[in-house]
């Protein structure tokens, strides 16, 4: 037990960070209202003259888009402001002191991730509450599509997680990874269906996602929750969302190892 | 445990690519690199005793800060071997940082976001330090620190002589036997300077610590080092005592004296030259590379002849490593 929790204060580090930090917490609240706000109304703008879309009614895809906006917050801490991202440790030179601690450096990125993402969660949450409430978005059909809709989201997160650490592990190779976060940036809001459920997209491009992991991370689960994807067909998404965890864990543990050996001439 | 530290013929050697000057290198380096060899540290081999403060000593480029780097498990060497504590540092890693506490100067492990006393929190359960020893600790820093004046502040909001105070606790909150200094206190002011080679005094004398400290601040040398080791180009010119470098390379001193009687016959001190003689005044300096130290010439006189006055010059430290630096450069090593 005590090997299991060895670490494990590593993830209040950003809930504290934004905690002593309140303007950075009243922006969040401000840009989640603005967006959810503007979402709304531009897919219901959009339906305003037509019943069904895609296959997809007003109704679920107003859901869809908040939903989308709410889970994007999952992830999207203010890190920069902290100075607790790898490419500034790099930069700083202060990248050194993860390899000085008894504590592997991937337990600690994760360990990180984890609060983060909880952290987030709390927030997405608290949004999902009062926009259901509103009546923004409609709740789930079922207690099951509820239950398979959480099961994929975790899923989601979790390879969202290793994309964004494959990102980070770019940075011991490159120094920089800017250029490579404003694409993944873009392509994850793209593809998982941030800006635009997927299912308005040619073929072609669907087909394309279909071989990356960003279709992974938000579309399948919130394709559940809207009923796009009916449960009987959920098993096999969910084995795709595990398989991409299962490639990606592997993927990232050799390069973690391979990150070890080039601390020192990037990290000074 | 043992916090003695054993260096065994270490070398590192990197393998850079050659940057051509103007576009064409450039194109040429991206199509047809050229890779050198650039040997950081050659064959050093020295040892630090349990509960000893030695200072590692050298010009920038040195290879000090790799020898350290080695030292600590985060580069593993080309050749040699070394041992922290009884542990081979870069093939037990994790073993080896919970023996050693690190502060490279400039370069704050705290987080950036949260006060003192979090990062702390969160560096107690990193290594597993018990909660009452913990308290005890941070009470035993506030002491000689003065950290609990910040200790809520964000580590943000901290100036650097709090941050470096902040960290130097941080390295050693677990109790660590063996600690490496970096430049610790690079750009401090003096009085802050003074608190922190106060505290590091303290926990050699006190606390039994092993302290391996580069700087380039030679007051600190000598205020602190008991031993010195000289790094050059990568290779150890010099492992002694501060005399012992100023006896090798700080032969500017001159013992001026007035002598009581001025028909005295000066001369025959061993290792001393009479450099000039007026009247009653005499100037001594040193006389070949067995010569005395300052004070130990200046003994010498007094206790040789009558004096009225005297007084004395002598190469401060600085001067002294000048002058080491110069000697122990790439031409000296081939001469």
């Amino acid at each position: 037990m005590a090997s299991v929790l060895h670490g494990w204060r590593a993830a209040r580090v950003t809930p504290l960070g934004e905690l002593h930090t309140p303007p950075r917490m009243t922006a969040v609240l401000l840009r989640l209202t603005v967006q959810v706000v503007l979402v709304a109304s531009l897919w219901r703008g959009l339906y305003a003259h037509t019943g069904t879309t895609a296959g997809l009614t007003r109704e679920q895809a107003v859901t869809y888009a908040v939903l989308a906006v709410l889970a994007s917050r999952l992830r999207e801490l203010d890190q920069y402001a902290g100075r607790d991202t790898v490419i500034q440790h790099m930069h700083f030179g202060t990248i050194v002191y993860w390899y000085l601690r008894p504590l592997p450096p991937q337990r600690y990125y994760a360990l990180r991730a984890l609060g983060e993402q909880l952290y987030g969660l709390a927030w997405a949450l608290f949004g999902y509450a009062i926009c259901l409430a509103a009546g923004v978005v409609e709740p789930p059909r079922s207690a099951a599509v509820a239950g398979v809709f959480a099961l994929s989201m975790l899923l989601g997160q979790w390879v969202l997680y290793y994309v964004m650490l494959l990102l980070d592990q770019l940075c011991f190779f490159t120094i920089r990874n800017n250029s490579a976060m404003l694409i993944l940036i873009f392509a994850q809001n793209l593809m998982s269906g941030v800006y635009a459920p997927l299912w308005f997209f040619p073929d072609w491009f669907i087909t394309l996602s279909g071989f990356l992991p960003f279709q992974a991370t938000l579309s399948v689960p919130l394709s559940i929750y809207v009923g796009r994807i009916e449960l009987s067909d959920a098993g096999a998404q969910l084995a795709v969302q595990a398989a991409w965890v299962l490639v990606l864990a592997l993927f990232t543990r050799r390069v973690w190892r391979r990150a070890a050996r080039r601390v020192i001439s990037q990290g000074g | 445990m043992s916090g003695s530290i054993e260096v065994r013929g270490l070398s590192r050697t990197f393998h850079t690519t050659v940057r051509r000057p103007g576009f064409g290198g450039a194109l040429r380096s991206l199509v047809n690199p050229e890779k050198v060899a650039k040997h950081a540290v050659c064959d050093v081999t020295f040892s630090v005793a349990p509960g000893e403060l030695l200072a590692l000593l050298g010009p920038n480029g040195a290879g000090k800060s790799t020898t350290i780097k080695m030292l600590t498990g985060i580069l593993t060497p080309s050749a040699g071997e070394a041992r922290v504590a009884g542990v081979v540092p870069y093939e037990e890693r994790e073993r080896n940082a919970r023996n050693i506490g690190t502060v490279f100067g400039q370069r704050t492990q705290l987080w950036w976001d949260l006060p003192v006393r979090e990062s702390f929190a969160i560096l107690r359960d990193i290594y597993e330090v018990p909660k009452a020893e913990h308290a005890a600790r941070l009470q035993e820093f506030d002491d000689l620190l003065d950290l609990s004046s910040f200790w809520d502040t964000r580590v943000r909001h901290l100036s650097l002589g709090q941050r470096v105070r902040s960290d130097l606790a941080a390295a050693l909150l677990h109790d660590p036997p063996v600690v490496f200094l970096d430049e610790p206190t690079i750009g401090m002011d003096v009085v802050v300077k003074e608190q922190v080679r106060e505290f590091l005094r303290h926990q050699v004398e006190e606390r039994g610590r092993t302290v391996l400290l580069t700087t380039h601040d030679m007051t600190e040398v000598e205020r602190l080092a008991e031993r010195v080791v000289l790094i050059n180009h990568g290779r150890l010119v010099l492992d002694g005592t501060l005399d012992e470098i100023r006896r090798r390379f700080g032969s500017t001193w001159q013992v001026r004296v007035t002598l009581a009687d001025p028909h005295t016959e000066v001369g025959g001190l061993p290792g001393v030259a009479l450099l000039r003689r007026e009247g009653p005044q005499a100037v001594f300096g040193p006389d070949g590379p067995d010569a005395p130290t300052v004070h130990q010439a200046l003994k010498q006189v007094i206790e040789r002849y009558e004096v009225t006055d005297l007084a004395l010059d002598e190469a401060d430290l600085e001067d002294v490593m000048r002058a080491a630096y110069v000697h122990a450069g790439p031409a000296a090593e081939g001469a």
